[in-house]
């Protein structure tokens, strides 16, 4: 994740919400549009006829939504309380308590809404105002009721006086009887209902409606008939019937119908009692219903205002709660180490300041960690390239601990000190040194320094591993904490032996150079001086001067003759002429060398081997001649006079770090090198033996690293020197020993 | 503990006679639910018209009738439907037909009137089942000219006589919606027309 910051993800996929939270506004969306419609409804009636099924089923569709939400939600956070999810018990608790400080309210105005819608409706329906207009109505009637009897009565004259007339007569007659009677219409029907005279004040040719079936069958029973009745138009007619009596038994032989209208005024007054009386009483009729639509629609308004408050409450306690849940997870997620959580700052508030406080505190909790990381690291870094230092060091370094445990000790120092410092870190210094010699004597005078409780030093020390002396430059410091407190010591050290013989070697070549020099320049004039005298004077002097002279001028020359020799030798030591490589059998060589030796040597047993032919040898033939030379005749100066002297010399291939070499060793049993001296052999007039300068192995060992070989001495078992010698096979091998040689000498300087 | 299982036993004998007197009740309570039924219909060819002429019998529910008295007028409609028949198509309906009539009370006159809405016109009667009877009475009602129809195709009528509740305020149709009493309509009757 690195420095980048993670938001801390929510339990349920971001699809989810996203479709809730549509859901969500769709229902509440609906719900205003439902409680809108019902309040233009309540402001006008007449929109309630439009929008009544859009209301129906916006309504329902707004209860299905808010349902569908609240048994969603309703579920989850009764999963959630199961399941201890963090913040569902707090979110419970405040939809609960938002959920009662909503129902409480809504049931107190619901109920009292219902109080006044019932009580309000019935309010306008007075008792007075409803006697008032049955009172109006019976007085309408009883009005009517006159007009209806005079014109009733009227109808019965005409029939009075018809029969004791022609009815025929009637025809002739009837125009002036409907104008005398005030009617707008009289009409004569026969016996069988069909119409036999007609006359109105209407325009002619709008025939007269037949008579009713109400009517004649009255007027058949002989009794009268009248009726007010309402006309499309909004005004009232009073229709009367009679009977028509005639004939010799004076039955009924005809029907008399006349037809009243009523003024135009009393008739807009009747009409309009009758349309409020009617309407009055419609709305009596409705109020069951009115009160019943109201009620519900107040029932589905709380209904929906109730779902939707609800939602409300677990959206709010959603919002509030839903930091809390992600500060239980971020601080879940920091006890487990993710410093990296980062939450949504929700709102400007305070739990926005907590979050992000919480948010900060997380950013500095990373940045401490990356910090001690990156340090960690860099410590880690230090330290490793510390041991691969360490390792590559020449130098042998070895920390200790304050009671001089190993703590760590590096690859040189066991090359150095020729011991195995793998897995021994923790052990005790003394208990590592217990069965080497070297470190032994290393570990003692650390202890005697440690004793004198001097922690700082520094000491050239000389110790006596099996293949000789060895020089060690020592040194030691302590290691203090940062408090001060001293941890332990660290002791470094180098073999220097081969340094110091490089440096006794140089040395050695410019002393015999300048003896070379120095000397060898006399020693020919005094030899010539010496042979002038005695050739100038011998002949002159006395036999006894003469011999004298002789003798001396002979002991001038030899001597002289010796110290050329010396000089010689040393010259050569001194001397580097120019390599010239070039192959040879070095089988041929080795016996020629030999062979001479056989010869002159024959009490001495000198026996070559070679276990494997050597082909291809590339070296300074002149070179390894004189190294043979000078290695045979030490091993003859050595054996002496001595009895069953022996000399063996092995040549074999050998192959060391992937190069390959040859080795040659010469062995005799000549009494083998002192003890003290082992480690300087190869300087120059170091010698054990009565004989010789104490130059040949000085010059062989020149001549060998003049080959980039190497050179060792050593003891045998039989009390004997052992001279071994490493040389490159070829020029190539050669070149490979120089270049390694090259690289390690500035890996050593760059580790230094 | 006696005591309380004589008053358990008791209590559920009163439930067992309240629930046999309540059906008894609701089985004596008479029937003023109401009914449409179309008695006879037929088609007369008059001229180049289509005329119907039908019986209908005609009885309000108690809802209806006191909304009646109540002032609020009641419409009566004649749905009447004309199908061609075809062989191997679902039949066609050719024509949709709605005849509407009003019928209302006037407390001033004490009577009641048939209003034909399509022509205006009106007639009182005295009593409503003179006014039922008026309306229960179809007489050459003009229904489709007989050019209008495939003289090779087979025609038949259904009519049906029903209590309309369209023309009352949303509220009430709503209210209307969940009454049985306010569901007046008759079974369709069907016959075929005579060329």
């Amino acid at each position: 994740m690195g420095f980048e910051k993670r938001m801390v993800r929510m339990a349920t996929p971001k699809i989810r919400p996203l479709l809730y939270g549509m859901l969500g506004a769709f229902g509440v969306g609906l719900s205003f549009v439902a409680l809108l419609m019902l309040s233009q409804v309540a402001q006008n009636s007449e929109n309630f006829d439009r929008l009544a099924d859009s209301i129906l089923w916006v309504n329902v569709l707004c209860l299905f939504v808010l349902l569908l939400l609240l048994i969603g939600n309703l579920s989850k956070l009764y999963r959630d309380y199961r399941s201890h999810v963090p913040g569902s018990k707090l979110k419970a608790r405040m939809v609960g308590m938002f959920v009662g400080l909503a129902i409480i309210p809504l049931l107190i105005v619901f109920y009292f809404s219902m109080q006044f819608i019932n009580r309000g409706i019935d309010t306008w329906f007075n008792v007075e105002v409803e006697a008032g207009l049955d009172d109006a109505l019976t007085l309408s009637r009883n009005a009517l009721a006159m007009q209806m009897r005079d014109h009733l009565a009227a109808t019965e004259q005409i029939a009075e006086r018809l029969k004791l007339t022609n009815s025929s007569q009637f025809i002739y007659e009837i125009g002036s009887l409907r104008q005398e009677i005030g009617a707008s219409e009289l009409t004569l029907f026969g016996r069988n209902g069909r119409m036999i005279a007609t006359n109105s004040d209407q325009t002619a040719g709008i025939a007269p409606k037949g008579v009713s079936d109400e009517l004649l069958m009255q007027v058949r029973q002989n009794r009268p008939y009248v009726s007010l009745d309402p006309l499309s138009d909004g005004s009232y007619e009073i229709r009367t019937g009679v009977p028509l009596i005639g004939g010799r038994n004076l039955d009924v032989i005809g029907t008399i119908r006349s037809r009243f209208i009523v003024s135009q005024r009393i008739g807009r007054m009747v009409n309009s009692i009758d349309s409020s009386y009617t309407d009055y009483k419609k709305i009596v009729y409705l109020r069951a219903p009115l009160k019943r639509t109201f009620s519900l629609t107040l029932t589905v308004v709380l209904m929906i205002s109730l779902l939707a408050s609800i939602y409300g409450a677990f959206v709010l306690s959603r919002r509030l709660v839903s930091p809390i849940q992600n500060l239980v997870k971020g601080t879940r997620a920091v006890a487990k180490g993710d410093f990296d959580t980062q939450l949504p700052i929700p709102t400007g508030d305070e739990i926005g300041f907590l979050v992000n406080s919480f948010n900060e505190m997380t950013r500095g909790l990373s940045l401490a960690r990356q910090q001690a990381s990156m340090s960690q690291n860099l410590v880690e870094a230090e330290r490793a390239n510390l041991e691969i230092i360490l390792a590559n060091l020449s130098t042998g370094v070895i920390s200790l601990e304050s009671n001089l445990k190993i703590r760590t000790a590096n690859k040189a120092a066991g090359a150095i000190l020729n011991a195995d410092f793998d897995g021994r870190a923790g052990d005790l210094l003394s208990d590592v040194a217990a069965d080497n010699t070297v470190l032994q004597e290393l570990y003692d005078v650390v202890k005697k320094q440690f004793d004198k409780g001097i922690t700082i030093w520094h000491d050239q020390i000389v110790v006596h591993a099996i293949k000789g002396r060895r020089v060690l430059t020592c040194a030691c410091t302590d290691l203090s904490s940062e408090a001060g407190e001293e941890v332990g010591f660290v002791v470094v050290f180098d073999d220097i032996t081969q340094q110091l013989q490089s440096q006794r070697d140089a040395a050695w070549s410019e002393v015999a150079r300048r003896l070379a020099h120095e000397i060898k320049n006399p020693l020919t004039p005094i030899q010539l001086s010496a042979e002038r005298l005695r050739k100038k004077y011998l002949d002159t002097m006395s036999s006894k001067d003469g011999e004298i002279l002789d003798r001396s001028t002979h002991i001038i020359v030899e001597q002289v003759a010796a110290m050329r020799d010396m000089v010689n030798a040393f010259s050569d030591y001194a001397r580097a002429p120019d390599m010239e490589i070039s192959s040879f059998d070095i089988e041929d060589l080795i016996n020629d060398v030999v062979d001479l030796y056989k010869e002159q040597e024959a009490k001495i047993k000198i026996i070559f081997n070679i276990k494997t032919p050597i082909e291809n040898f590339d070296a300074d033939p002149g070179r390894i001649r004189q190294m043979m030379h000078n290695l045979i005749r030490n091993s003859i100066e050595a054996i002496d006079s001595k009895a069953d002297g022996l000399i063996n010399i092995i040549i074999k291939p050998k192959e060391i770090n992937k190069i390959a070499m040859i080795e040659i060793t010469v062995e005799d049993n000549g009494g083998g090198f002192k003890s003290q001296s082992l480690g300087q052999v190869f300087d120059p007039y170091v010698t054990s033996k009565p004989k010789g300068t104490g130059l040949g192995l000085a010059i062989v060992k020149k001549l060998v690293e003049e080959h980039m070989g190497s050179i060792e001495a050593s003891n045998t078992k039989n009390n004997g020197a052992l001279i071994s010698i490493l040389l490159p096979r070829n020029e190539k091998t050669r070149e490979t020993i120089i270049i390694n040689s090259k690289k390690n000498q500035d890996n050593g300087r760059a580790l230094v | 503990m006696r005591f309380a299982i004589q008053k358990k036993i008791s209590t559920v004998m009163m439930l067992f006679l309240l629930c046999f007197a309540l059906n008894v009740s609701a089985q004596m309570r008479p029937n003023h639910e109401g009914y449409f039924d179309v008695r006879s219909a037929t088609t007369l060819l008059v001229e180049q018209d289509y005329l119907l002429d039908a019986r209908l019998q005609l009885f309000l529910s108690d809802e209806a009738l006191n909304a009646l008295n109540s002032g609020v007028p009641l419409t009566i409609e004649l749905s009447i439907e004309i199908i061609r028949s075809r062989r191997f198509l679902p039949d066609a309906k050719e024509e949709e037909l709605e005849f509407q009539f009003e019928l209302e009370y006037r407390p001033l006159s004490q009577r009641y009137i048939v209003r034909d809405v399509q022509k205006g016109t009106q007639d009182s009667y005295a009593t409503l089942f003179s006014a039922l009877n008026k309306l229960g009475k179809v007489q050459n009602l003009i229904l489709i000219q007989n050019s209008s129809l495939d003289p090779r195709a087979s025609y038949r009528f259904r009519l049906q006589a029903l209590l309309s509740t369209k023309q009352y305020s949303a509220p009430l149709r709503i209210l209307f919606f969940w009454r049985d009493q306010w569901d007046l309509k008759s079974e369709w009757y069907e016959w075929q027309l005579q060329k």
